[in-house]
């Protein structure tokens, strides 16, 4: 069963659309990464995911439930991680986790807040130091450790690795492919064509919010997937 | 809900800037009534001294014609209020000092504000400003970003996602920073306790309390208002100057437009006006020099057909101080109309004004709280009241002296003894009971709370209009 699916899926905002005609299935396990332009409707399509938005037509469901009308029940299973995971500056990575996991009405020990924040790859001498002084990839590793310690199944990705360095974004390719191989479904839009051939096992091109080719990322290089997703965005 | 306060919190305790004004802001506050308690200790000390002196010295006349001693006359002062180090209210503008005379009701004198050097918009540091207007302007600092921060960061989203409520989200940072100024109030009335620990009282408590419910409702209606725009508006600076707009007009320009209004509303004479009317109808009546007006007539007669003589030398007693009190009785009557309307005008003018609280809040609160600390002018108005009670006791007893002391009609040379002036009372204030007065106050509590539901009711209907993107 798909964890993530999306059926003729429209979307328009002041007449203007935004996602059209969409259909997408991501299964359990599964990478899908979202290429595409400023304005191809990534981020549209995510926050219909995440519940924030409701699709003018077609059904947006996860899990086989309806985003739109189950949105509390559907928001317990996705972690989200946005470009950029804005934590609470005067808190500790630990603290910030211990805080959002409350939110989600979970308590953990401090060893085990300690144990997501390292298998998320922050290093422990980072653990304690206020997020204030957190580079942007230790953010992004805090924001992945709140959705696995939620549990969630479905994690939601805008943009995660843009303004990372390559060793951070590297680290986040990692990380998200071990969460793959735990059974986590994942969806993530990007621009990064070599990060998202990298780590998605499928690949879907946007271009001003249509579906425009879907490919498994085995069958093309990184230059054949740029060459393919220039010539979309051209044309 | 509490996880959310106790973070705001947290935020409060870690942020250095956030910190320091808030350390500072308390040290303020401690001078504030540091200072206050100073000046009100010092102005007691001083008429203590002042009136034991007077008494003293009253009590030292060996030999005086009474009627004399009535135009030597007395002084009371005024005594501060044990609250006056928290809201000194009209205090500072009435005078404190007043003369006790015969045939005339004097007015109160030597206010502050007249011996005052320069003088400013916000009067002296008092914490009754700093509660009123600074710690409200505080609050709104606190609170303006409170949601749009959230929003503009994108935590908005990952905190909805979280499992946290709209509304447990607005309503966790109202309550917080609104905790942050119930705080600074409770240390206000704690370090004031301090000050006074051999003065509390059920009254004091009562009273206090009454102060701290009336700044916390209010301090929750800037605070409620302030979140709820910060949660309509994406742009916190939107949020910001609307409730900078809204304390300039609630705190600086209604209650002056609204007074001057009630004022043309509920006409009070002038003060030459009011002295001409008392004397115009004082002027009808007996004369309490010269016996041979006519009302003087017709007490002569009924008071020789009472003692059965034909003439006033064959009186035992001296009809120059019947007369004198039949004067002061007359001018009590007069006192009592002109004094009654003004007093009439002052409650309909109060009332009116308490009506502007339907429009602002500040209004009852600045109502609540001069009266709750017991220096609003209707408490003024019962001191003067009691004043002129204890006035008329006064002159009446040196008046009944003069006629039935011993002396004759026409003989003002006869003094009283040093035992008689002894026995004359003093003046002794009673400082108007809570209970009696609480029914003046209800209009001010009731449009507080009117105003707290309001703010409860836009943070319920901001909460479900919350827009997350």
């Amino acid at each position: 069963m798909s964890m993530i699916q999306l059926k003729n899926v429209n979307k328009s905002f002041k007449g203007q659309p935004a996602v059209q005609n969409l259909n997408l299935q991501v299964k359990e396990g599964e990478i899908l990464g979202l290429l595409g332009a400023n304005g191809a409707g990534k981020s549209t399509t995510i926050n219909m995911l995440l519940g924030f938005l409701s699709p003018d037509s077609g059904i947006v469901s996860i899990e086989g439930m309806e985003t739109s009308k189950e949105e509390k029940k559907v928001r317990k299973l996705i972690g989200y991680i946005p470009e950029n995971v804005n934590l609470y500056p005067y808190l500790s990575g630990l603290e910030n986790l211990d805080y959002f996991c409350k939110l989600a009405g979970m308590k953990y020990s401090k060893t085990e807040l300690h144990e997501f924040l390292t298998r998320c790859g922050l290093q422990s001498d980072a653990h304690d130091k206020k997020v204030s002084e957190y580079s942007k990839g230790m953010r992004q590793k805090v924001g992945i450790a709140i959705a696995y310690a939620k549990k969630a199944k479905v994690y939601l990705l805008d943009e995660p690795a843009s303004g990372l360095d390559p060793l951070a974004s590297n680290e986040l390719s990692e990380i998200l492919k071990k969460l793959a191989a735990d059974g986590a479904t994942i969806l993530m839009a990007s621009h990064d064509i070599f990060r998202v051939r990298e780590v998605c096992h499928r690949i879907g091109i946007l271009k001003q919010g249509e579906l425009v080719k879907e490919l498994r990322s085995e069958e093309v290089s990184a230059n054949e997937l740029e060459k393919l997703y220039l010539e979309y965005m051209t044309n | 809900m509490w996880k959310i306060i106790k973070n705001e919190w947290k935020y409060y305790g870690r942020t250095p800037w956030l910190l320091g004004i808030s350390v500072g802001f308390v040290l303020v506050l401690f001078l504030s009534i540091w200072l206050g308690n100073f000046q009100t200790q010092k102005q007691t000390e001083r008429y203590n001294t002042a009136s034991n002196e007077l008494r003293a010295q009253w009590e030292s006349i060996d030999a005086m014609n009474p009627h004399n001693a009535a135009h030597y006359g007395t002084y009371v002062f005024k005594p501060a209020n044990m609250l006056s180090s928290l809201d000194e209210g009209v205090n500072s503008i009435t005078g404190n000092v007043l003369r006790l005379e015969g045939h005339v009701q004097n007015e109160i004198v030597h206010s502050e504000a007249s011996q005052m050097q320069t003088i400013s918009k916000f009067g002296k540091l008092k914490s009754s400003l700093l509660l009123q207007y600074i710690v409200p302007i505080l609050l709104i600092f606190l609170a303006f970003s409170s949601i749009s921060n959230e929003k503009r960061s994108g935590r908005l989203k990952l905190l909805i996602l979280q499992g946290a409520k709209p509304i447990s989200l607005i309503f966790a940072k109202t309550l917080s920073i609104w905790l942050y100024g119930v705080g600074l109030l409770v240390l206000t009335i704690m370090a004031y306790s301090l000050f006074h620990l051999n003065d509390l009282n059920v009254e004091v408590l009562g009273r206090t309390t009454l102060l701290l419910v009336s700044y916390s409702l209010y301090y929750f209606i800037i605070t409620g208002l302030t979140v709820f725009f910060s949660a309509r508006w994406e742009n916190s600076t939107i949020a910001l100057t609307s409730m900078l707009g809204i304390w300039i007009i609630w705190t600086i320009f209604l209650p002056n437009i609204l007074m001057s209004s009630v004022e043309k509303w509920h006409d009070l004479p002038s003060r030459n006006e009011f002295k001409a009317a008392m004397q115009e109808d004082r002027s009808k009546g007996l004369d309490g020099h010269n016996p041979s007006d006519e009302r003087a007539k017709e007490l002569e007669e009924k008071v020789l057909v009472e003692y059965g003589v034909d003439s006033l030398s064959q009186l035992p007693i001296n009809f120059d101080g019947l007369v004198m009190q039949e004067d002061e009785e007359y001018g009590n009557k007069v006192w009592d109309k002109h004094f009654g309307e003004l007093r009439k005008v002052l409650a309909s003018q109060k009332k009116s004004y308490q009506m502007g609280g339907l429009f602002d809040p500040f209004i009852s609160l600045q109502n609540a709280s001069m009266g709750f600390a017991g220096n609003d002018n209707l408490h003024h108005q019962e001191f003067l009241v009691q004043v002129e009670n204890y006035r008329r006791v006064f002159i009446k007893m040196l008046n009944d002296k003069h006629a039935y002391g011993g002396s004759e009609t026409g003989d003002w040379g006869w003094e009283a003894d040093n035992e008689f002036f002894k026995s004359v009372p003093d003046f002794e204030y009673k400082p108007t009971a809570l209970a009696s007065v609480f029914p003046h106050y209800i209009t001010d509590v009731l449009l507080l709370v009117g105003w707290s539901i309001l703010v409860l009711s836009l943070i319920v209907f901001g909460a479900k209009k919350m827009q997350v993107l």
